[in-house]
């Protein structure tokens, strides 16, 4: 599937401004305002200037929270997020209610309590935010991820992300009988959305510690529908 | 497996396998054939089947015939052109290299090798082995195409793998991938009479800018 920029002059503006550039002002600017973030069950709060709420916005990282506050806006980052706030760009530090700031394997531990899958989901969500694709909950389309070639308000998400691990140990249990792959595959569909399958192999290296997930092999597949009433004619650039 | 004893029209040119010679049809070839009422089936004793005794004789609890069956019609009367996967067309002009066919056992070298068979009855021994079994593609699958022709219908489109039971592992995926070298793989479904065909193909998103 090709990008579907929103409106003409989305894909000029997305050249102009590649997400790189963004999330690497975003990096700089958190690390230069010492952001600390509040561990809260699920999420992470932070509390930040006009600036950073501007850059965080634009990097597509959290979602701000209305308050009647005037000089400081707070955002809500999710555990993905703010791990690799933490983790992989090094910009942010997070307190827990103890008030002390916790170590990358303390949120690590605390996060993988909180959801048992978070290792290979991590995993997948910094592989793509790796190669600077916005990547957002998937959850209202039932799946795991939704991934974006720049901003929403840009671009409509191409991919539709399940994050599957090697046999036994995939703890997401998705695509494990016929009828979820048509289910899911239709739902991707009827919402313009290819599905993506991250198969994420962590090579018996367990999840004891954030430093495990640089054995983690990744492996992207797309799973689409064939429909043989469509393709029928004898074309050379038949993508089949 | 039956041998076809007498052949009228275009039909054949997409369909059957020609050895020595004589043409042969696979079982849902035969199966495809008679219900769309071109085909007539005799037994041993030239008798004529009905079409409820050719049922029985596809009935197979173990099997996976019926399936296959359903797979081979639905293209089939799409225009789709159907093999059986890694079985020749026609043994004319074959060159006989280990090369060229990516097939796994020993029955088909055997085939090609035994280009003057001593008999009818040894080919369909022969025949017999080449059951569709569960880690090989069923189909070979070809573009509706009115100039194929068997003595040398080309690459195919895609080779198809019936799945039965649950979606494919990634690991039963890649295992399938390495023995199809360039040709497309795909997955066919079927349920309550319905079949659907999916694509797992491997991909890897760009880095952007």
């Amino acid at each position: 599937m090709k990008a579907r920029w929103k409106g003409k002059g989305s894909e000029a503006k997305a050249i102009a401004d590649p997400m790189s550039k963004i999330v690497s002002q975003l990096q700089s600017s958190l690390i230069h305002s010492k952001t600390h973030g509040l561990l809260s069950s699920c999420s992470v709060l932070v509390e930040v200037n006009a600036e950073l709420a501007d850059l965080l916005n634009r990097a597509c990282f959290g979602r701000p929270r209305i308050t009647a506050e005037k000089d400081k806006e707070w955002f809500q980052l999710d555990m993905e997020e703010a791990f690799y706030l933490c983790f992989s760009l090094k910009c942010l530090k997070v307190v827990g209610e103890d008030g002390c700031i916790k170590s990358n394997e303390e949120l690590w531990e605390y996060m993988k309590s909180k959801k048992a899958v978070f290792p290979v989901f991590y995993r997948a969500y910094s592989y793509l935010r790796h190669k600077n694709w916005v990547v957002r909950s998937g959850l209202q389309y039932g799946v795991d991820f939704v991934a974006y070639r720049h901003h929403p308000a840009l671009v409509h998400s191409e991919y539709a992300v399940l994050v599957l691990s090697e046999g036994d140990n995939d703890l997401n249990g998705r695509l494990r009988v016929w009828s979820d792959v048509h289910g899911t595959v239709r739902l991707c569909g009827s919402v313009a959305k290819t599905l993506l399958i991250v198969n994420v192999n962590n090579n018996s290296h367990g999840a004891i510690s954030p430093s495990c997930l640089e054995h983690y092999t990744v492996e992207e597949r797309t799973i689409t529908r064939w429909n043989p009433e469509q393709c029928r004619e004898d074309q050379a650039v038949l993508r089949i | 497996m039956a041998e076809v004893v007498e052949k009228k029209g275009k039909m054949w040119v997409t369909m059957g396998m020609v050895r020595s010679g004589k043409t042969y049809c696979f079982i849902e070839e035969t199966l495809f054939l008679i219900e769309i009422g071109a085909l007539h089936l005799s037994d041993e004793n030239g008798i004529c089947l009905s079409l409820k005794e050719v049922y029985e004789k596809l009935s197979d609890e173990s099997g996976c015939y019926w399936e296959l069956f359903e797979v081979y019609r639905h293209l089939k009367s799409l225009g789709y052109i159907v093999g059986r996967h890694g079985i020749a067309w026609s043994v004319k002009g074959l060159k006989i290299k280990t090369g060229t066919c990516s097939l796994q056992g020993g029955e088909e070298r055997n085939e090609l090798l035994e280009m003057e068979p001593k008999g009818t009855s040894s080919i369909i021994d022969l025949f017999d082995n080449m059951q569709i079994n569960e880690v090989s593609p069923a189909f070979d699958v070809y573009l509706p195409n009115s100039r194929f022709r068997k003595s040398s219908p080309g690459d195919p489109s895609f080779s198809l793998y019936l799945s039965r039971g649950n979606p494919p592992s990634k690991v039963e995926i890649e295992a399938l991938e390495r023995k199809q070298g360039a040709i497309p793989l795909k997955f066919c479904h079927v349920e309550n009479g319905r079949v659907s065909f999916f694509s797992f193909d491997r991909v890897e998103l760009a880095v952007l800018p």
